[in-house]
């Protein structure tokens, strides 16, 4: 894996002292480095949320948390790797929920903590893909579901925001169950349902 | 290989043929000598005939032999003392098809545990970017999509399983938004379609390009609010058989808590996915770090058979440059938009939307002949003309392909502006366990779906099919292991299945001490890893 025309870096990451070549991932540089690591590795592409590090850069007091598969490794980082995320206590289902008219009282019920957002920013700062997840907390707390969701296209459940939330919010969570309820109340395509339709009274059939 | 024009030449020839129409040059090609020629499934010396099991005497990835005649990695010494846990449902795979199967189980009542060997949803299907088939679209029927899938595999796939899924493809999608999950629709609320490669009618339904990231999020919401037992970094690494040879259960290793638990179930469902992290050929893969093919090895220590183990899938839009990111897929549904593919002489050669193992060949071939672009250490590609698809249709590349916005920013591209470089990289295995149209497999109470099950796709899978696929037969054999009212005396379950494997092993003269199955890619350095001791205890005696 190792280019030797290219720059070398030295870093740490789990206290382990590392030499690796500077176009390396923080999880590719610990098995470059020959060290092992099973845990905290899934899609190595950034969309599984499961290889979550703490990094401190050099001359740089701050600590950010960030993905081990997408932060390339830098000169004198410091890296650790976070534990996994105790899951979150909030439980519901889609088919509890009555009718559409139903969704935001259901949404206190469930989320209930969701309300005492002190705006504090916290989430926002830690998420790695940049979500403006506060603003999604406060979206869907006015009961704006469909807006609420759309800020959290991108998001990858990596329950970091989670972690950094001192309310217990779950603001993933949160996001995730405006996405649901929209799709679960209000996505319904004419063009599938005439599909279903024919099926069930078996207009389709297969000639193998 | 034979070198091709250096990157920053090419490229610079790019920029001046850049905005000009290509044509497509003359595509009355021999698809079969383009295949035999140049797919990497024919690479000389790449297959072998098995000489034990189910399938011995097939043909089979030289690999993928290895594993599948490789040695368990436990014995009874090793269960002796450990927990046992007994449950109805046993599944075996945190990605979709696993978490249908679970949903599906358990909502009809049945106990279920679901094991996986990383965190669940941490699997390829939360990278599937494409999107999922369903003939929906007016001009579509289920018989239009039967017959391309059937072509597309080059009509080898079993007919009476691609019937049953495309024939469940619009209910497969209601069931999905039922979940919760949301897909692209028009102004009007219907669901936009696109095509893929090898289809005749726009059938893949999507949620931008990240379908199986909103499919996993859902399904893992889904399960985790259902009475699921979900065990993180547990692989299973072995099943349990009765007297008469039946699947019983499974060994599942916690890794948290470093120690081997027996699962007794009355059916067990394997949905452990595919083997990109096997390299087969030396290929970078597409595939998570989880995907190295154990259920094939579990199932088929156990009597089942298996199928197509010679055929694997290369998507045609792997990265090529830069290194770091070589494997890392480009979604089809770039192609399908209308990106067109251009080698070093500033050309196109191949029909983008021929079917993949084609538009592969054919780029493996343009390399091979010289016409490819050559990027140092990284390798050689092709160029794949995101600027031309973005001048035809301008705000396209930001608007519908986020995530590829996202690569070109971690490989300081900007697709809009720059071409990639593209060449096939390892993605799917066509191929695996026969399973009947419940995902019954050949071994009584074992049942196999998703990527680990062979029979849908042939030889050649279409994008947009697997993820129907492990939706579809995960519901179905969900659905199956739930009413399964098999009684069992639980306490004659056991290896013992091991031991006739192992003497065909000795007889056929394989070697003892290679162990299956791989559970992580070597570099993962997990058979070497401290913490883990005492759950090699096979392989450490051996070496002592
Ligand atoms: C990058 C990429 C893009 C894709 N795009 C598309 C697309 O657009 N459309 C489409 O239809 N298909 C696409 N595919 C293919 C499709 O995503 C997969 O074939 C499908 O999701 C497989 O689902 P699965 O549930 O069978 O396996 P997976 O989703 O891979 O899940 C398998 C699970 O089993 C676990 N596991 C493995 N071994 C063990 C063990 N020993 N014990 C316990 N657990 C184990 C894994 O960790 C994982 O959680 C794509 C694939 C990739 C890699
Ligand atoms: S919103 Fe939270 S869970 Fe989602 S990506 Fe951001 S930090 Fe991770
Ligand atoms: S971290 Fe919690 S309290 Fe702070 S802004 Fe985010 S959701 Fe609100
Ligand atoms: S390994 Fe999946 S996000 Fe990093």
């Amino acid at each position: 894996m190792s280019n030797t025309s290219e720059e070398l870096v030295q870093l740490t990451i789990n206290g382990n002292e590392i030499t690796a070549p500077s176009s390396l991932s923080v999880i590719q540089a610990l098995w470059h480095a020959g060290y092992p690591r099973v845990k905290s590795v899934g899609c190595l592409e950034g969309v599984c949320g499961s290889c979550r590090v703490l990094v401190r850069r050099e001359d740089d007091a701050d600590v950010s948390m960030e993905l081990g598969c997408q932060t390339l490794v830098e000169n004198g980082m410091q890296v650790i790797f976070l534990v996994f995320p105790t899951p979150t206590h909030h439980t519901y289902q889609l088919d509890e929920i009555k009718n559409s008219w139903d969704v935001q009282a259901q949404f206190h019920r469930i989320f209930p903590e969701a309300q005492d957002c002190r705006h504090c920013g916290g989430c926002v700062k830690t998420c790695p893909k940049g979500i403006d997840v506060e603003h999604g907390v406060r979206l869907a707390n006015k009961g704006r579901f469909k807006e609420a969701g759309d800020l959290f296209i991108e998001c990858i459940m990596c329950n970091l925001c989670m972690t950094a939330c001192p309310e217990l919010i779950s603001p993933n969570h949160v996001g995730l169950f405006s996405r649901r309820v929209t799709a679960y109340f209000h996505i319904r395509p004419s063009n599938l349902i005439n599909r279903l339709e024919a099926l069930r009274t078996d207009q389709l059939q297969i000639i193998k | 290989m034979s070198k091709g024009t250096p990157y920053k030449e090419a490229l610079a020839r790019f920029q001046q043929v850049h905005g000009t129409a290509h044509e497509l040059p003359d595509t009355s090609v021999d698809v079969d000598a383009l295949l035999r020629d140049h797919h990497p499934d024919h690479l000389g010396g790449s297959i072998v005939d098995l000489e034990v099991g189910a399938n011995r005497g097939e043909r089979c990835h030289r690999q993928l032999a290895d594993m599948l005649q490789s040695n368990a990695r436990i014995d009874e010494a090793d269960l002796a003392g450990a927990k046992t846990v007994e449950t109805d449902v046993l599944i075996i795979g945190g990605g979709g098809a696993g978490c249908a199967a679970a949903l599906t189980a358990a909502k009809e009542g049945a106990r279920v545990i679901l094991t996986t060997k990383l965190r669940l949803g941490d699997s390829n299907t939360v990278m599937a970017e494409g999107g999922i088939q369903a003939s929906i679209d007016k001009d579509d029927t289920p018989q239009i999509h039967y017959d391309d899938t059937l072509r597309g595999g080059h009509n080898l796939a079993d007919k009476d399983l691609v019937a049953k899924m495309v024939l469940d493809g619009p209910d497969v999608i209601r069931w999905l938004i039922k979940q919760g999950m949301q897909f692209d629709v028009d102004e009007f609320g219907d669901l936009l379609t696109r095509r893929a490669g090898g289809t005749t009618a726009d059938r893949v339904v999507y949620f931008r390009d990240y379908t199986g990231l909103e499919m996993m999020r859902v399904l893992r919401e889904s399960v985790l609010n259902r009475e699921i037992e979900v065990w993180h970094y547990s692989p299973a690494v072995e099943l349990l058989s009765d007297e008469q040879g039946h699947c019983a259960g499974a060994v599942i290793t916690d890794l948290k808590k470093r120690r081997n638990v027996l699962v007794k179930a009355k059916s067990v469902i394997m949905a452990t996915g595919g083997i990109g992290r096997m390299h087969l050929n030396a290929f970078p893969t597409s595939n998570h770090f989880g995907a190295t093919g154990d259920g094939l090895v579990l199932t088929y220590r156990l009597g089942a058979q298996l199928r197509d183990l010679d055929s694997f899938q290369y998507h045609p839009s792997g990265l090529a440059y830069p290194h770091h990111l070589a494997g890392t897929l480009i979604t089809e549904g770039v192609r399908s938009a209308g990106a067109q593919m251009i080698n070093a002489e500033g050309q196109r050669f191949v029909d983008e939307l021929k079917p993949r193992d084609h538009v592969s060949s054919a780029i493996i071939r343009e390399c091979a002949e010289g016409r490819g672009v050559d990027a140092g250490e990284s390798g050689i590609g092709i160029w794949l003309d995101t600027p031309g698809l973005d001048l035809r249709n301008p705000g396209i590349i930001n608007k519908r392909f986020p995530k590829l916005v996202q690569l070109g920013k971690k490989s300081g591209i900007d697709p809009a502006k720059t071409p990639l470089l593209i060449y096939p990289t390892l993605h799917y295995q066509n191929g695996g366990v026969v399973i009947d149209e419940n995902g019954q497999t050949t071994v009584p109470n074992l049942y196999c779906v998703g990527e680990v099950s062979g029979g849908l796709h042939g030889k050649n899978r279409m994008m947009g099919n697997a993820l129907l696929e492990i939706i579809s037969f995960g519901r179905r054999a969900g659905h199956v292991a739930a009413q399964s009212g098999y009684q069992r005396r639980h306490n004659k379950v056991s290896i013992a299945h091991l031991g006739p494997m192992q003497r065909d092993l000795t007889l056929a003269k394989m070697p003892m001490d290679l162990q299956g199955p791989m559970l992580f890619p070597d570099y993962a350095k997990f058979d070497s890893d401290a913490e883990y001791e005492g759950l090699r205890k096979t392989r450490n005696r051996e070496e002592e």
